[in-house]
């Protein structure tokens, strides 16, 4: 696979000891289709969103943590939700490739992305270590839980982006969640009514839940924009005790 | 008898609609606009047939026998194993093949169903069928392009292929016009494929007004809503993929063009659009080695035109030598050879294309001329979204230097225009290519003769092969 998954041309990348003795290399993308992919830094983002704060307005910046989030931590409805983690940041290009791989169907587009989600990933585990204290760490187990679509919209789209995105992961998946109603797409929404209270469009997978007591969860879908969805998904895996939940997102948008 | 009767009451029946619609175009079973009962019931009534959109690839033995299966799209007839993909579907619960190759007209996977009409062919509206011509085109044919016309007529009349090896500005369009409204005054459909957009945004409005009774559809990316009940329609071959058996002729013009020969899709999408068996007629100043050597052995009917209309012969293009200009463009200047000649040009008053292998080349170049005072200038290349504006405001006059890249290599006519090609000797200028873009010059009656000049930095068998082609067509005209 040495043409690039999404603009069909030769990859041509520069010959090294690990390709060169390789049998067959990862699938992905040429160099100039990566470089215009912007990769939001984990040392420059929102603690608790991981927008790319050098693109924010310096007065929404307060310690770290954007106007947006602050808003979220104010209004109480975070509960066990900690915080999210995004690879890249949105702009036109990323736009094209999203709409080839959610909205015209193109699933191989994801495995371009399996390196970067999969280091993202240990990074979130790594973080955990660090944050516990004493002396003998454990290494924490994370349950991938992908946001769910509703009946309706997966058969129409053939698939859920978010499930196949968290495959391209490796670490334990659990449909733990159910989208019972169908909404107006979020991309259709503006700002204030994606942020408005309103009751949560997932259920809880009743079989699913009880495997999930005690255990880390990590939400995966493809774009982070207001956080509504976390939140309201955070709300529905509630009764299900989970210890904490994070989420990890290809696109901070 | 009372049995009987009720028996041909319930003659199963078909709605025009859906008979429309379908009738030789082939579409995704989830884009029909009809209710998916209405279709279950065509289907089994046997008025419509469907077919998987993804099928196994079985050319010979070792694919029967191998282990990895191979595929093919029956949309795009794309055959290419590395674009096709899996995916876990959630419509038929399993792992589905899909075709990456022709994803934006909506994704075909393996449990996608094609759909099609089979019942009876929809009655269409004949009404200018009424023994008058068709053809109100008021010119008339020099005896050499008549000849050819009527060749072209009587070939496809009795359904054989035709090639139309004539050299640029002979008056191809022209010739075709008795042949299509031959097969017109036969019922026929017919298609007028080309592969590009612009050629068919040229096209339109000329055949509209030689046949100015006939309902013609125009079929290009971002062209208005299509006349479905159209005889003749006229089409960039990437429109004609959701045509299926419909044509009982097609035109192909430019055949050799870009994309034409690059993507076979567009190559499959031509030929699923006819009706097996179908007559197609080739069109084109450089014609496609294997379409030459089919007609060179007699195995292809054909004529060589090798005079335009007006007589004269093709102008021969001159060679000049203009060093390394990339790097004096790179550095702001404007090479003096180049400078001079369109100094010339502007003085007498002449309109100039001139034409650059790249984009990048295109706009530097651009921005230079604008600086020596060559202020009534402009560059164009296929992303350009004021492409068509530039164009139309260099046919008006408003723009007297056009810097192009090979986009505009065919199908404009513009009167008095001078050439130039900066970069002669680069790949992208092949033979064709070259022979193409001398043939815009001297396309009018009133200015037959006309310059053009390669600028090079050292000869290539391209540059060599165009004018060597060029020359020989001079010499067969004048015999």
């Amino acid at each position: 696979m040495e043409r690039c998954l999404f603009c069909g041309e030769m990859r041509g990348d520069p010959l090294s000891f690990h390709n060169l003795f390789s049998p067959e290399y990862a699938p992905g993308f040429c160099l100039s289709c990566r470089e215009q992919l912007v990769p939001i830094d984990p040392r420059h983002c929102c603690r608790l969103c991981g927008r790319d704060l050098s693109r924010l307005d310096r007065n929404r910046v307060t310690e770290g943590t954007c106007s947006d989030c602050v808003k979220w931590a104010n209004s109480g409805r975070n509960g066990l939700y900690v915080n999210n983690h995004a690879l890249y940041h949105y702009n036109p290009f990323l736009k094209e490739m999203i709409n080839q791989f959610k909205f015209r169907g193109d699933v191989r587009l994801a495995d371009g992305f399996a390196a970067e989600l999969t280091r993202a990933y240990r990074r979130i585990v790594h973080n955990c270590v660090r944050e516990q204290s004493g002396i003998l760490k454990r290494k924490p187990s994370f349950l991938l839980v992908p946001v769910p679509l509703s009946s309706e919209r997966l058969l129409e789209r053939g698939f859920n982006q978010a499930d196949v995105l968290a495959r391209q992961i490796g670490a334990p998946i659990v449909q733990a969640l159910v989208r019972v109603r169908d909404e107006a797409k979020q991309s259709k929404k503006n700002r204030a009514e994606r942020m408005r209270l309103r009751a949560t469009p997932f259920q809880l997978n009743e079989k699913a839940a009880v495997s999930l007591s005690g255990h880390k969860i990590l939400l995966i879908d493809d774009i982070y924009t207001t956080g509504a969805t976390m939140r309201l998904a955070a709300e529905a895996l509630a009764p299900a005790r989970p210890d904490s939940i994070r989420s990890l997102t290809l696109i901070h948008g | 008898m009372l049995l009987l009767s009720r028996h041909l009451d319930q003659a199963p029946n078909y709605r025009a609609d859906v008979q429309h619609f379908l009738f030789g175009r082939e579409f995704r079973a989830e884009d029909l606009p009809f209710s998916e009962k209405l279709i279950r019931a065509h289907v089994k009534n046997g008025f419509i047939s469907l077919r998987p959109g993804i099928m196994p690839l079985n050319e010979n033995i070792f694919d029967l026998l191998g282990i990895r299966k191979k595929w093919l799209c029956a949309r795009c007839g794309n055959r290419d194993q590395e674009a096709f993909a899996f995916c876990s579907c959630a419509r038929c619960g399993k792992k589905c093949v899909y075709c990456r190759h022709c994803l934006n007209m909506g994704i075909v996977r393996s449990c996608t169903q094609l759909v099609t009409w089979q019942g009876p062919e929809p009655g269409f509206d004949r009404a200018f069928l009424d023994g008058r011509p068709l053809c109100k085109w008021d010119g008339v044919l020099s005896n050499e392009q008549q000849a050819a016309a009527t060749a072209m007529k009587r070939t496809l009349a009795a359904r054989e292929s035709f090639l139309m090896w004539a050299v640029t500005g002979s008056g191809k369009t022209e010739i075709m016009y008795p042949a299509i409204e031959g097969q017109l005054r036969q019922g026929h459909h017919v298609a007028l494929a080309t592969p590009r957009t612009d050629v068919v945004r040229e096209l339109l409005p000329r055949l509209r007004a030689a046949f100015p009774d006939v309902p013609i559809s125009g079929l290009y990316g971002g062209s208005e809503e299509e006349n479905l009940r159209a005889p003749l329609v006229i089409s960039t071959a990437h429109q004609l993929i959701r045509y299926a058996g419909r044509f009982d002729c097609v035109f192909i013009d430019e055949v050799d063009a870009f994309p034409f020969h690059f993507d076979p899709m567009l190559e499959y999408a031509v030929h699923k659009a006819a009706k097996p068996g179908t007559p197609f007629a080739y069109l084109s100043a450089t014609p496609p080695s294997e379409l030459k050597n089919r007609f060179l052995s007699g195995s292809l009917k054909g004529v060589k035109l090798a005079r335009r209309y007006h007589g004269h012969p093709l102008p021969i293009p001159r060679f000049r030598w203009i060093g390394s200009w990339q790097k004096l463009v790179q550095r702001g200047k404007l090479p003096s050879v180049l400078h001079e000649w369109l100094k010339n040009k502007m003085e007498a008053q002449q309109q100039v294309f001139v034409f650059v292998p790249s984009v990048s080349t295109a706009a530097a170049l651009t921005e230079l001329l604008q600086r020596n005072g060559f202020s009534r200038s402009a560059g164009v290349h296929s992303e350009d979204p004021l492409r068509h504006q530039k164009v139309a405001d260099f046919r008006s006059g408003k723009l007297r230097l056009l810097v192009t890249t090979t986009i505009l290599e065919r199908g404009v006519t513009i009167a008095n225009v001078q050439v130039g090609v900066v970069g002669a000797d680069d790949p992208i200028f092949d033979e064709a290519a070259l022979v193409q873009i001398s043939g815009r010059v001297g396309r009018s009656a009133a200015y037959p003769n006309g310059d053009v000049v390669f600028f090079h930095n050292g000869k290539t068998l391209s540059m060599v092969r165009a004018v060597r082609h060029m020359v020989q067509m001079n010499q067969e005209g004048d015999r």
